[in-house]
C-alpha cells in the first residue's frame, strides 16, 4: 500500500518537477467563480485567518492571497497574527477571535497540543476551524495540507540526494521537535531514503536538531554538526529558516561542493544562494494560493456544502484535493515546486 | 601578594572561568574538537551579538536597573537603518550605517531614560513597555518584514575575516568577523566610563545607594538619563552587527534574547540589586551561556535535552556564586569577630 | 555668653496638618558637644533636617557662624561646615572605603576622569584625621557598623566641617564602641569641632555632652547645662511623665518552681547552667554579648537545643527540641530582635496577635473563625494599650514600643506558664519602655514565670526579682535585687 503511494507520488513529482511552474501558472482557476465564495460575500461572513507570524516573509505572502480572495470577491476574510512566533500568544488571540464571534477561523498552529484546546473551544462555540499544517488536530471542520506530509518529505529527500549524489551522511533539522509537519516531512524523507538511496546514511546519534525558525541558530547548529561529525555530508532542512542558515555555514567553512543542504525556502531571500551554487535546490509551496485555499474551505462549510473527494478549492494545485488516509479531516493537494537556480526569479516572490 | 590572591579568590570571575575550562575540557573528551583554532573562533563570533548586549544590560543592573526593552530596541533601530539605506540604494561604507542606527538607539534609549531617569518609574515595567512599544513601531508604523538583501557595505562588513581559523585535521575553516573588534572596542570604552569617570562611578554610586548618591552631588536624574541613552547606543550597535552578520534583517529574531542575556550576566556576578559586579565578570557569565549553548552537539546531548541543560548549567552556576558569596562573607564575619 | 555657632529660633514646619515643629528654638555654642534628645516623633529628625538644608522650614530664623540663612541646599550646608550623619552612615555599601571617602571631593572638584591614586591620598589623609585604622580596599558592606560609622566620620571631616550633627549614633554599637566613638567625639571637640549628639538614652547624655535641649511633641521643653539634669528630671522632661523607681516585689510567689534547668549545656556557648523560676517571678539573666545568654534563651525555646543537661517543667522532664515543643509546653519567648524574628511586619497588627494561636481559632467544621478572631484582636489591644485606631493596619505603622507589645500579645494569646524575653526594651523610648515593664509586672503577679534577659541593667534590676550573672558560658553570681547595685554586676560580668 505504502509503495502504492510512493509510486504516485513519484510520478506526481517527476511532473511537478519538469513543469510544476508553468501548469500551476497556465490554468487558472477562478475562485470568484464559487458559489460558496459568491454567498460569503453576501452573506458578510467573517473569515480571520492567524498565520504563525507576520514577519516571516512566508506569511506575508500568505496575506497576499487572503487579501486577493478579499479584494477580487468581496469576502470579509483577513489575516491577524501576534508578531512572534509564540504558541501561548497565538492560543490568546485564537480565543479572542472566538470572543469577538467571528464566523470562521483559519489557522496555521505554532504547537499542535495548546492549539487543540483551544480549537475545541471554538468549534463547541460554532465557529467553522480550517487549519493548514495541522494534520494532528483533532478539533477542526478540515485541515488543509498543499500536499501531503509523506509526499512533500520525500520530494525534498530526492532534491537532498540529487545534490548529495544519492551517497554520504545526512541529518534533518527541523524548527523544533514539537512542530507537527516538520517532523512529518523529515520522517518522510527518512523513510523514503531508506528505500531510494541504499548509499545514504542517517546520522545514527544527532538524527534531527532545531533551528528554533531563526537562521543564526541553523547556521551555529550546522557548524557544531560539521565540527562533530567529520563525516556528515548533508542537513535536511525544513522550516525556511534551516537550508539558507546551513548554507551559510557551508560557505564560510569552505565546503560548498562538498557539503549539501537542502529543504524549503523562499526564492527572492534565496536567489543569491542558489545562483551561486551554495544550495542546488530548494523546495516550497505557495503560500498565498494555501491561504486562498483555506478561505475558500471556510466558505464552503460556512454555506453547507458537502465536501466530497475529490474536493475542488478553485486554486491552483488545491482543484482535486483528497482525503488522506484514513482521515475524514485531512485534505492534501499537489501544490509543492522546486526552486533552482533557472528558476529562481520566475516567482513574484 | 597572598592577600591579593585570596580577594580574587573571593569573587565569582575565577569560579565562573573555571566552569568555562572545566566545561570545555569535556567537550575536549567527548568530541576532541573544543581547543581547536576553528571551535574557539566560532564560539568567539557567536559571542560578538550577545557579548554587546550583556555590557548594555551590565550598565542598567550595576546601576540598579534592569532593561529587557534591549532586544526589541536594537530590532527596530537596525531595521529602520537597513530599511533606509536599502531604499536610498546606499552602496558606501558600513559605518553610516552603524551612525544613523546609534543616533536612532540614542533616541530610543532617552525615551527609557526620561520615564525611568527623571519620572523614576520602576525600570522593569518601564522597558517592559517601551518593548512592546519599539516592537509595535516596527510591525504596525513600519510594517517590517524580513529583508533578505542588505545594503553591500553592510554585507562585506559582515562576511569579511578578521581572523580565520582553519583546523588542520579536518581542513574546516572558520572566520571571525571585523564585528568582534567592535566588542573589543566597546569592552575597552566601558571599562574606562566604569572605572575612570565620575559618571562610571556614579552609576556603580547610584546602584550602591540612590539617596546617598543624591546627598553626596551626584546629579542621579541625568547620570541615569545618560546611561539608558548608552544602553540604546551599545544595544543598537549590537543590532546592526547581527544584521551585518546574519546577511539579513529579521525583525523578530532577536527578541526573547533578554533573559538569557540577564542569566549571563547574574552568573557572572552581578547583582540584580544593584552596584555590585564587574564587566569581566558580565563577559564571563555571557560566555559561559554562549559555550553551553553552542556545544549541546558538540557534547552529543540528545537535541530533546539540550533546554533542560542549558538551564540546569544556568542554575548551577548561580547557586555557586550565591554559595561562594555566602561563604565569603561568613568567613569575613567570623574574622571579625575573632579580631574583636 | 560666648557668640553661639548655630542659633535656631522659633522655627515652625508642618507636614499638611500635622504640626511637626511648632515654635522650638536651638543653640549650639563652638566646640560644644550638645545632646539633643526626645521621644520618637518629637522633631529631633525634622530639625535637624532644615539645619542640613533638606527640608525648608515655615517660618523662624537660623544663624550660622554669625551669618543669617535663608533658604539653603544640602549642598550649602555641607559648603557651609554643616556634616550631618545619619543612621544609616549614607555611604556606598559596594564601594570601596577608599572610594566612600574620596568621593564627595572628587564630586566637588568638577573633574570628569578619576584618578585612582588621588582617591587613595585622599582616602589616607581622611583617616588619619582620627587616627582609624582600616583596609581601605575593603569594601564598606564587609565592615562592622562601628568601622562604617568611623568611615561616614572621615568623610564628614574633609570638608571642614565645624558643626557634625549625628543622628543616634549609637543605637547598633556594642558598649566597646560606644566608648571608642565618645573617644574620637571629644578628639573632634578638642579641634574646635561643635557635636550636636541625637540620643534617648539617658547615661550617654550624661557621659557625654556639655549641653542639653529636650524636645517633646515638637517644643522644646528643657535646655542647659547637662550639669543641672538629673535621671527623673530627664525622664519627665522626655515623656511629661514622672515614674517610681521602686524594685519589684513578686506578690504571688508559687511554692513550687514551674520551669528549672539542671546541669544544661551546649558546646561552644554555654555549660553546667542551673535554675529554678516560679510562677509570679521575674528572673533577669544578664551578661556580655558573647557571654552565652542570647544561646541560652534560645536553647529554652528549643531553638539551639542544647547538648546535655535537663528541663524540668512543673517537675516534669521535658524535651525541647523544637519551638512547636516548647509552644505545646506553654513556654514563649521574644527575640532580641523584635523586627527580623519576632514579627510579619507588613501583616496586620491583628494577624500578628493571632498567628501563634491560630489552631484554636478553628469552628468545627475546621473553618477559621473570624468572629473569635476579631474578638481576641481586640482584647489584647485593649490588654496591652496597643495604641492604634486600627488593628487592621500594617504592624509596620507602629511605634517599637507597640511593637514590642504586639510581640508580647501573640505570646500571651497562648495562655503561657513561662516566658522568656530577650532584650525586651531594645531600641524603645522611655515612655514605653516603662509601660512595657509594667505589663510584665502584671503579667507576673497574675501567675506567669518570666525570664528577662538583658545588658539594660536599670531594667534587670527594677523588674527582676532576682538576677543571674553569666560569664563565659557560666553562671557567675546570683543577686537579690533589692541589695544589688549596677557595679557588683558589671564587675562580675567582666
Amino acid at each position: 500500500m505504502k509503495k502504492a503511494i510512493v509510486m504516485t507520488l513519484c510520478a506526481a513529482m517527476a511532473v511537478g518537477m519538469i513543469g510544476s511552474v508553468s501548469t500551476v501558472y497556465a490554468s487558472e482557476p477562478d475562485i470568484t467563480s464559487d458559489d460558496a465564495i459568491k454567498k460569503a460575500a453576501d452573506e458578510g461572513w467573517e473569515i480571520a485567518v492567524v498565520p504563525k507570524d507576520s514577519t516571516n516573509p512566508w506569511f506575508v505572502r500568505m496575506d497576499t492571497g487572503v487579501k486577493e480572495v478579499a479584494d477580487k470577491a468581496g469576502v470579509n476574510c483577513y489575516q491577524i497574527d501576534t508578531g512572534t512566533i509564540d504558541a501561548t500568544k497565538q492560543a490568546q488571540l485564537v480565543e479572542d477571535l472566538i470572543a469577538q464571534g467571528v464566523d470562521a477561523i483559519c489557522v496555521v498552529p505554532v504547537d499542535m497540543e495548546s492549539m487543540d484546546s483551544t480549537l475545541k473551544k471554538a468549534k463547541d462555540a460554532g465557529i467553522v476551524v480550517i487549519t493548514h499544517e495541522g494534520a494532528d488536530l483533532t478539533n477542526v471542520d478540515y485541515d488543509i495540507e498543499a500536499f501531503s506530509n509523506e509526499g512533500y518529505g520525500a520530494f525534498i529527500m530526492q532534491n537532498l540526494a540529487e545534490a548529495m549524489g544519492e551517497e554520504g551522511l545526512y541529518t534533518t533539522m527541523v524548527a523544533s521537535l514539537t512542530n507537527g509537519s516538520h517532523n512529518e516531512w523529515a520522517d518522510a524523507a527518512v523513510e523514503y531514503q531508506k528505500e531510494h538511496y541504499p548509499n545514504m546514511t542517517l546520522l545514527e546519534e544527532n538524527p534531527r536538531v532545531e533551528s528554533d525558525d531563526n537562521g543564526d541558530t541553523a547556521y551555529n547548529v550546522a557548524k557544531e554538526l560539521i565540527k562533530t561529525y567529520p563525516d556528515l555530508k548533508g542537513i535536511m532542512g525544513t522550516s525556511s529558516f534551516d537550508a539558507p542558515g546551513v548554507a551559510r555555514a557551508i560557505q564560510e567553512l569552505g565546503l560548498v561542493d562538498k557539503f549539501f543542504t537542502s529543504g524549503t525556502g523562499m526564492p527572492a531571500d534565496n536567489a543569491e544562494l542558489l545562483k551561486s551554487g551554495v544550495i542546488k535546490s530548494l523546495t516550497l509551496w505557495d503560500p498565498a494560493k494555501s491561504g486562498e485555499a483555506m478561505v475558500d474551505l471556510a466558505c464552503k462549510v460556512l454555506a453547507g456544502e458537502e465536501i466530497g473527494a475529490p474536493v475542488n478549492l478553485n486554486v491552483d494545485g488545491y482543484t482535486e484535493m483528497t482525503f488522506r488516509e484514513g482521515s475524514e479531516t485531512v485534505l492534501e493537494g499537489q501544490g509543492w515546486i522546486t526552486i533552482d537556480a533557472d528558476n529562481v526569479d520566475d516567482f513574484g516572490f | 601578594m597572598n592577600k591579593k590572591i585570596k580577594k580574587i579568590f573571593q569573587s565569582n570571575e575565577p569560579y565562573i572561568f573555571l566552569i568555562i575550562i572545566l566545561l570545555g575540557i569535556v567537550v575536549q573528551i567527548r568530541s576532541g574538537q573544543f581547543f581547536t583554532a576553528n571551535n574557539i573562533v566560532d564560539l568567539l563570533s557567536a559571542m560578538i551579538v550577545p557579548g554587546l548586549f550583556a555590557i548594555a544590560e551590565f550598565m542598567a543592573l550595576i546601576a540598579g536597573g534592569i532593561d529587557v526593552s534591549f532586544p526589541a530596541l536594537a530590532s527596530l533601530s537596525a531595521y529602520a537603518t537597513t530599511k533606509l539605506l536599502l531604499d536610498k540604494n546606499y552602496e558606501g561604507n558600513v559605518l553610516l550605517a552603524f551612525v544613523i542606527a546609534i543616533a536612532i538607539g540614542a533616541v530610543l534609549g532617552a525615551v527609557n531614560g526620561y520615564f525611568i531617569g527623571y519620572l523614576n518609574l520602576n525600570a522593569m515595567i518601564v522597558t517592559l513597555g517601551s518593548a512592546s512599544i519599539f516592537q509595535g513601531i516596527m510591525q504596525g508604523t513600519l510594517r517590517a518584514n524580513q529583508l533578505s538583501v542588505i545594503p553591500s557595505g553592510m554585507k562585506s562588513f559582515g562576511t569579511a575575516a578578521f581572523l580565520t581559523a582553519t583546523n588542520k585535521t579536518n581542513g574546516l575553516t572558520s572566520i571571525l568577523p571585523y564585528t568582534f573588534i567592535i566588542l573589543v572596542l566597546v569592552c575597552a570604552v566601558m571599562h574606562f566610563v566604569l572605572h575612570y569617570t565620575i559618571f562610571g562611578r556614579g552609576i556603580y554610586a547610584i546602584g550602591g545607594n540612590p539617596l546617598s548618591a543624591h546627598t553626596a552631588g551626584f546629579n542621579v536624574k541625568r547620570t541615569k538619563f545618560i546611561m539608558y541613552i548608552m544602553i540604546g547606543m551599545i544595544a543598537s550597535a549590537s543590532g546592526i552587527c547581527r544584521v551585518c552578520m546574519m546577511q539579513q534583517m529579521h525583525p523578530t529574531n532577536m527578541l526573547g534574547m533578554e533573559m538569557n542575556i540577564i542569566a549571563g550576566v547574574v552568573l557572572g556576578g552581578v547583582a540584580l540589586t544593584g552596584g555590585a559586579g564587574t564587566l569581566t565578570g558580565c563577559i564571563l557569565g555571557t560566555f559561559l551561556i554562549i559555550l553551553v549553548q553552542n556545544s549541546m552537539i558538540l557534547l552529543g546531548i540528545p537535541t530533546t535535552w539540550s533546554d533542560v541543560f542549558v538551564g540546569l548549567v544556568i542554575v548551577i552556576g548561580v547557586s555557586l556564586t550565591a554559595w561562594q558569596s555566602n561563604r565569603t562573607s561568613k568567613s569575613k564575619k567570623k574574622s571579625v569577630k575573632e579580631g574583636a | 555668653m560666648s557668640q553661639c555657632l548655630l542659633k535656631a529660633e522659633h522655627i515652625k514646619i508642618s507636614f499638611g496638618n500635622v504640626h511637626a515643629l511648632r515654635d522650638v528654638s536651638l543653640e549650639i555654642l563652638p566646640g560644644e558637644i550638645h545632646c539633643l534628645a526626645g521621644e520618637n516623633g518629637c522633631g529631633k529628625s525634622t530639625i535637624i533636617k532644615i539645619i542640613s538644608g533638606v527640608y525648608q522650614r515655615d517660618g523662624g530664623t537660623i544663624e550660622f557662624n554669625g551669618q543669617k540663612i535663608d533658604k539653603i541646599s544640602p549642598i550649602d550646608a555641607i559648603n557651609l561646615g554643616i556634616q550631618v550623619i545619619y543612621q544609616d552612615f549614607a555611604l556606598f555599601p559596594n564601594l570601596t572605603v577608599a572610594e566612600n571617602l574620596a568621593l564627595n571631593t572628587e564630586l566637588a572638584s568638577r573633574k570628569k576622569t578619576v584618578s585612582w591614586k588621588n582617591v587613595r591620598k585622599i582616602a589616607e589623609e581622611a583617616v588619619s584625621k582620627i587616627n582609624f585604622q582600616v583596609d581601605l580596599d575593603q569594601k564598606v558592606q564587609e565592615l562592622t557598623v562601628a568601622q562604617k560609622q568611623m568611615v561616614a566620620i572621615s568623610r564628614a571631616l574633609m570638608s571642614n566641617a565645624k558643626l557634625i550633627i549625628m543622628d543616634e549614633p549609637t543605637t547598633a554599637l556594642t558598649k566597646k564602641e560606644v566608648s571608642a566613638l565618645f573617644k574620637i567625639i571629644l578628639k573632634l571637640k578638642e579641634q574646635g569641632i561643635a557635636i550636636l549628639f541625637i540620643s534617648h538614652k539617658l547615661d550617654e547624655v550624661f557621659e557625654i555632652s556639655d549641653r542639653f535641649t529636650i524636645f517633646r511633641d515638637g517644643q522644646m521643653v528643657a535646655t542647659g547645662s547637662t550639669k543641672e539634669l538629673d535621671d527623673k528630671k530627664f525622664t519627665y522632661y522626655m515623656t511629661g511623665r514622672e515614674f517610681s523607681d521602686k524594685i519589684f516585689v513578686p506578690e504571688n510567689l508559687s511554692d513550687k518552681p514551674v520551669f528549672e534547668l539542671r546541669n544544661l549545656t551546649l558546646d561552644g556557648a554555654f555549660s553546667d547552667i542551673n535554675l529554678s523560676l516560679r510562677r509570679g517571678e521575674i528572673l533577669g539573666i544578664t551578661g556580655l554579648l558573647d557571654s552565652g545568654r542570647t544561646e541560652l534563651g534560645l536553647s529554652m525555646f528549643g531553638l539551639k537545643p542544647a547538648d546535655s543537661g535537663q528541663i524540668m517543667k512543673e517537675g516534669k522532664e521535658i524535651r525541647l527540641t523544637n519551638p512547636r515543643e516548647a509552644i505545646a509546653n506553654s513556654i514563649g519567648y521574644v527575640p532580641e530582635d523584635r523586627l527580623s524574628e519576632g514579627l510579619f511586619l507588613t501583616q496586620s497588627i491583628g494577624d500578628n496577635i493571632i498567628i501563634s494561636e491560630i489552631d484554636k481559632l478553628k469552628k468545627k467544621n475546621g473553618q477559621f473563625d473570624l468572629k473569635k478572631r476579631d474578638e481576641e484582636v481586640e482584647k489584647w489591644v485593649k490588654e496591652l494599650e496597643i495604641k492604634t485606631n486600627n488593628p487592621n493596619n500594617a504592624a509596620t505603622t507602629l511605634s517599637g514600643g507597640n511593637q514590642q507589645r504586639i510581640v508580647l500579645a501573640k505570646w500571651l494569646a497562648c495562655n503561657l506558664d513561662v516566658l522568656i524575653l530577650n532584650g525586651p526594651t531594645v531600641g524603645v523610648d522611655i515612655g514605653s519602655k516603662h509601660d512595657i515593664h509594667m505589663v510584665l509586672q502584671r503579667l507576673a503577679n497574675q501567675g506567669l514565670g518570666i525570664i528577662i534577659i538583658s545588658d539594660d541593667l536599670p531594667e534587670v534590676i527594677q523588674n527582676c526579682s532576682r538576677v543571674l550573672v553569666i560569664k563565659n558560658g557560666k553562671i557567675k553570681s546570683e543577686y537579690d535585687t533589692q541589695n544589688v547595685s549596677e557595679q557588683m554586676i558589671i564587675d562580675d560580668m567582666m
